[in-house]
Parts: structure tokens; C-alpha cells; sequence
């Protein structure tokens, strides 16, 4: 798992902390109970927190599941 | 040395990540505290940040908050009336008084519709503040006014406040100042909320009219810490011990003389002027001041003469004036007091001073007196108020000093007396118990600020307490005391459960001021004959600062106690020495119907 991954899993951990570890690569709104519209929101603040960088409220629905929010992550990251 | 700097931040900004963090980190079986959030958009970030900074006041329990429907703060309030959580926390906003005031809202702003807008709200807040009323009694509520702007509704351009504006605030302010006046509620401060939390940097309307949050994460975190001190409030500091020169006054006395120092506007000294007024009125509600300062006793005591001084000398006791380490002084104040370092606050002008005595007494909290510097000075001012103010004060409070002061003189006569039983057997006390006194203020206030005489260092919320006199069998007694050198006022709560004739001892305090009197025995003594009972359980738990329970319970039984125990109505009356007291009872028959 690359640095950004392992990031963006500390992040999964503290947003769904019930989560177990394995599932979190594989973890989306689909799968995980916990994943409601409160809890999209608070990931999407600790993902900023955690990376440093401002995400919009329209592409929360977008960002969906972990595969969805590393590659946008490692688009965001390699243009900044 | 960080917290010997000047300076006075707010306080650190808790990140999502952090409260979210801390949220997990509380303990799972944690005795629950349970609090209601009521308000009218989607409560998200403000609880998360609500919840985080009521659990690092609470370490030892598990906060849940739970939240009313989308809405509907009034309704969410209403139905609290049937619960007893152990807070509610009301987080008003402009769109709870009139939907038309909410962004996400399709309702007209024109001007045709401004007073209804007044009417409408008037009505909620009304609604609001009889919902307030039915909510059980003993349950602390924290309220905040509106903190987001309105929406331009009305018909003035933004500079200028329309009428019904002014109307709207005028409404919104009575009704808190009638709310204050009910003693569970603590309302925000909103000018203090500003400070922190800028008002322009408040409102996310993307956030708003996406989510139903209207704040940004800086905001819900500053407004949930605010609403979390009013809920929680952290014990005040109980004294204050000052330097004098260049601190309570502009000048060194020793170089001057007392006539040359000075606290005046026209020496540009006022920021000590402000310094003793501030003291003055601290020392008015309770808090102790001691004098701590190198220098000739002779000077200092000339300058305690003067008319002029903001500062009354009887509001200052004691004064330790000579050239010897400070630490050395603050500690025979704390002596004199009764009090650990960690209940004071200590201010000196010199760093060098402040350091000493910090490395001798950890825990006491060091301020600098920032001498011609007025921002930092405006600040410590404002520190020294938020360490020692009070919600209310009490009777007891304004007795402390004058307390002390007949302490020190029982002590200097009983170290003068013949005999310890010669001066006790002259000391013309009485001590009266009240039985019916358990929901007076004074008594939890107590129970929850007294370590060194406290049988297991438990804090109870005002729910907790409630819950412990609703108990079958439950016994509260409270203590006064006075004898011919003055009253003590309230010094003793001891309270538990009768268990056929076992009385079960929960929570025992008694201030240091009370020591050495015996009052402790004879509190025993009326239990046990009052109630009948056989024997007494305490719920005792060594703590690290109760070694004057334990002292007394090892000379009781011969050891000391390491846990719970159970002293038999024999042993203690074959242990407890002669009683001097004039014993009152008061309101028994109330207590027991």
C-alpha cells in the first residue's frame, strides 16, 4: 500500500472505526452500514485535514468508496 | 516554562480528526453522561465537537449526545420534559425563531412580511422558554443566541438596522436575561464567542444549503468548546497570591516609599489600579488574596495604610513581607489557606519569581504581570476573572476570609492553650445539622470542590446528585459550624443510604477550614444515634490528596483503611475522643416526612 493509501486508510479508521482493517481498501458508501451522508461529510473533512487539501461538497457524491477517494487524492496531490 | 508566558490564546483548535479521536478514546464502560442537543439544522460537526470537548472535561464517563429532528428545536425541547439527560445544550439560530430567516427556505423576505417575522419569533421564543421550564429540575442547560447573521430580509441596506431588526434583537435579549435568571441555565457570551470565532468567517452557506449545517468547522468547534464550559464549567480557582511592587503597584516601595508607589491614571499607573479592583472584587465573592514579596515589612505595611488603595487591606490575608524565597512564602499561604498549590493562581511581575516558585509548587498556575504592556495586561485581567469567577455566590463565599483569619487565631490560641481538651471544652462550639438541606447549591458546590477531607474524591453532576436523593432511604446532611471566634458557614455534607440499620456512606467532605474542631466525630456521633443504625459502610477510595480522611478513619480503626470498610457503632464509640459541641438539628422531620 503506497504512502497516500496508508493515509487515506488512517483516515477510514477514524471515521469508521467498526471498520475491520481489511475491508478498508476495499470499503465504499455500498458496503459500509456506517457510510451515511453525516458520515460522508465528516470523512471528506478528515480526508482535508489529513492531506492538506480543500475538497468541494459537489463531489462528495463522487467520492464514494476508498478506490474513488485515492485516485482522486493522487490526481489532486501529483497536480499541486 | 510555557505556561509561565504571557500569553493568552484561545484555546487550541480541535480538528475533526482530533475530536473524533477523543470521541473514541473515552472509556467504553464509562459511567454515561447524556446530554441533548437541541437545534434546528443538522447538528454534524457541532456535535462531533460538542461531544469531543465534554468528554476531555469528563474523562471518566462516556458523553452521548442525542438530537432532536431536522427543524425542530422548540419540539426537541418539549420532549425532553419526559427524560432526565444529564445536560441539554440549546444551540439557538436566527432560523429557529422564523423559517423565512433560514437560507434553505422559500419563504418571502419582502418588506410587507418583516413583522410578522417579529411576531413569529416572539411567539417561538416564548415556546421556547416554557419547554426550558418543564425540563427536570437539577438538569444544567447551556443556551447560545444566535451567532449567524441574519439573512438580508429586511428592507435597510446592510449598514444601516432596520427596526424590526432592533425589535428582533431587543426580543431575543429578554428573553435570555429571563432565562439567566432561571440557575440551571448558563447562556453563552457572545462577545467572548466572537473573540474566538470571528464573525464573518462563521457561516458556510455552501455547507448550509448542501448539508443543513450552516457553520464552518471553526465556528462549530469554538461555539461547541463555549457551549461545553457553560455545561461543564471548570472548577474556579480558589486564591489568588500577588507580588506587590510593580504588580499590585507601578514602583519599588523600597526605593520610593509608600507614599511614591502608585495605581493612577495620572502616573500612567492605572493598569495596577484596575489590577487591585479586580482583586477587590474577587476577594468580595470569595476568592482568597495573599501577598507574597520581598521586601521592608515596615514600608509594605505604610503602604497598606493609605486611603487610596482599591485593594481594602482586610480583604488581604495573609502578607508575607520579607527577603526570603517566595516559594517559602506561598507556602505558608497555602498553610494558612488550607488549599493545594494547584488551586491558586500566582502573579509576579518577575519571570525570575514566577520560575521559583513553580519549580517548588507544581501545579500552581504562574501569570506575569505584564507592566507597560496594556493589551497583554487587558488579557491577564480577563484571565484572572475567567480562572476565579463564579456562576453565583454564596453566603459561605463571602464568609472564606474572615474564616481563615478566626482560624488562624483558633489555632494561635489552641497552640497557646494548656491543654487541646482545655481549649475545645472552651471554645463554646456548635455545630447544627440539616437534614433537609441536600438541593441547596452550597452543599453540591461542596461536595464537588473538596479533596483533602472527601471520602472518594467523586464529583457528581447535578443529574448524578439528583439521582442519589431520589434513592430509597437516602440521607443528606448538611453541616455548619460556629464557635466564639466567628461561623464557619456550610463546612460538611455527608450523604448516603439507610439499608435496614446499615447506613451506607457515598460521599463525605468537609472543608480544611473545619479541621482540628472535631467536627468530623461528632458528625458520626449524631448519625449514628439519629439513624439507629448498627454500623456504617463508606465507600472509601484512597485518593492522592485525602490523607486527612485517611488520618482520621486510621484513628478510628488502628490502620488505614484501603478500601471500603465498615466501622461498627462499638468501635467507633470506644475510639471517639470527649465532644465539646453544642449540637442543633434542623428540619428531620422534613427530611423524613
Amino acid at each position: 500500500m503506497d504512502e497516500t493509501k496508508k493515509r487515506l486508510a488512517a483516515c477510514f479508521r477514524v471515521v469508521f472505526p467498526d471498520l475491520p482493517e481489511a475491508e478498508i481498501p476495499s470499503a465504499s458508501q455500498e458496503t459500509v452500514a456506517a457510510w451515511d451522508s453525516v458520515a460522508a461529510i465528516t470523512l471528506l473533512n478528515v480526508v482535508e485535514e489529513e492531506f492538506g487539501v480543500e475538497l468541494d461538497l459537489d463531489e462528495l457524491a463522487e467520492l464514494n468508496s476508498f478506490p474513488k477517494v485515492s485516485n482522486y487524492l493522487q490526481e489532486r496531490l501529483q497536480v499541486g | 516554562m510555557s505556561d509561565l508566558r504571557f500569553e493568552y490564546k484561545v484555546k487550541d483548535i480541535v480538528t475533526i480528526t482530533e475530536a473524533l479521536k477523543v470521541i473514541q478514546s473515552a472509556p467504553r464502560d464509562g459511567r454515561p453522561f447524556s446530554v441533548t442537543l437541541a437545534c434546528g439544522f443538522t447538528p454534524l460537526h457541532l456535535q462531533t465537537f460538542l461531544t469531543a470537548h465534554l468528554q476531555r472535561a469528563l474523562t471518566d464517563r462516556k458523553v452521548t449526545i442525542s438530537t432532536g429532528l431536522y427543524g425542530s428545536l422548540a419540539g426537541t425541547l418539549e420532549r425532553i420534559a419526559g427524560s432526565a439527560p444529564d445536560g441539554v445544550v440549546i444551540a439557538l439560530e436566527w432560523a429557529d425563531l422564523d423559517p423565512r430567516l433560514d437560507f434553505r427556505s422559500a419563504g418571502g423576505w419582502g418588506w410587507n412580511v418583516a413583522t410578522h417575522i417579529v411576531s413569529t419569533a416572539r411567539a417561538v421564543l416564548d415556546r421556547v422558554s416554557a419547554a426550558i421550564a418543564l425540563i427536570p429540575s437539577g438538569t444544567r442547560i447551556a443556551l447560545s443566541l444566535p451567532t449567524l447573521p441574519l439573512p438580508p430580509a429586511f428592507h435597510t441596506p446592510g449598514w444601516e438596522a432596520s427596526a424590526n431588526e432592533l425589535v428582533l434583537e431587543a426580543d431575543l435579549l429578554r428573553f435570555a436575561a429571563n432565562i439567566a435568571q432561571d440557575g440551571r441555565v448558563t447562556v453563552g457570551n457572545r462577545l467572548r464567542l466572537s473573540e474566538e470565532s470571528p464573525e464573518a468567517s462563521r457561516f458556510d452557506l455552501k455547507c448550509d444549503l448542501y448539508t443543513g449545517l450552516p457553520y464552518t468547522t471553526r465556528h462549530a468547534d469554538r461555539l461547541a468548546s463555549q457551549l461545553a464550559l457553560a455545561l461543564v464549567p471548570p472548577t474556579p480557582k480558589k486564591g489568588i497570591i500577588s507580588d506587590l511592587d510593580d504588580t499590585l503597584w507601578c514602583g519599588i516601595a523600597g526605593e520610593v516609599g509608600s507614599d511614591g508607589v502608585c495605581w493612577d491614571l495620572t502616573s500612567r499607573a492605572h493598569l495596577h489600579g484596575l489590577y487591585q479592583k479586580l482583586l477587590s472584587s474577587l476577594a468580595e465573592h470569595g476568592t482568597l488574596v495573599g501577598i507574597a514579596s520581598k521586601n521592608d515589612p515596615a514600608t509594605v505595611t505604610r503602604a497598606f495604610d493609605r486611603k487610596d488603595l482599591l485593594l481594602r487591606p482586610d480583604q488581604v490575608f495573609p502578607i508575607e513581607v520579607h527577603w526570603n524565597a517566595k516559594s517559602g512564602s506561598v507556602s505558608r499561604i497555602l498553610d494558612t489557606w488550607n488549599i493545594a498549590a494547584d488551586s491558586v493562581v500566582f502573579v509576579d511581575d518577575s519571570p525570575m519569581e514566577l520560575a521559583e516558585v513553580a519549580a517548588v509548587h507544581p501545579g500552581i498556575e504562574c501569570i506575569l504581570f505584564p507592566k507597560n504592556d496594556h493589551a497583554a495586561g487587558l488579557a491577564m485581567l480577563r484571565r484572572l476573572r475567567d480562572l476565579c469567577g463564579k456562576e453565583r455566590v454564596s453566603t459561605d463565599d463571602t464568609l472564606r476570609l474572615k474564616s481563615i483569619r478566626e482560624r488562624a487565631a483558633f489555632h494561635e490560641q489552641s497552640a497557646g492553650a494548656a491543654t487541646p481538651e482545655g481549649f475545645l471544652a472552651r471554645a463554646e462550639a456548635e455545630v447544627t445539622f440539616d437534614f433537609a438541606s441536600a438541593t441547596e447549591p452550597r452543599v453540591l458546590e461542596l461536595v464537588n470542590k473538596t479533596n483533602q477531607f472527601n471520602l472518594n474524591g467523586r464529583r457528581y453532576t447535578e443529574s448524578d446528585w439528583r439521582s442519589l436523593l431520589a434513592r430509597q432511604g437516602a440521607i443528606v446532611v448538611s453541616v455548619s459550624y460556629e464557635d466564639k471566634f466567628g461561623p464557619l458557614g456550610t463546612i460538611a455534607v455527608i450523604g448516603g443510604v439507610m439499608q435496614g440499620d446499615l447506613f451506607a456512606v457515598e460521599t463525605w467532605v468537609m472543608s480544611c477550614r473545619a479541621f482540628a474542631r472535631r467536627i468530623e466525630h461528632q458528625t458520626l456521633k449524631v448519625l449514628f444515634e439519629g439513624t439507629g443504625a448498627s454500623a456504617v459502610d463508606f465507600d472509601f477510595t484512597p485518593t492522592a490528596k485525602n490523607s486527612p480522611l485517611q488520618e482520621f478513619f486510621a484513628a478510628l480503626l488502628g490502620e488505614k483503611p484501603l478500601a471500603a470498610f465498615q466501622l461498627r457503632r462499638v468501635q467507633f464509640d470506644q475510639n471517639c475522643p470527649p465532644l465539646y459541641h453544642a449540637v442543633r438539628e434542623m428540619r428531620r422531620a422534613e427530611a423524613h416526612g
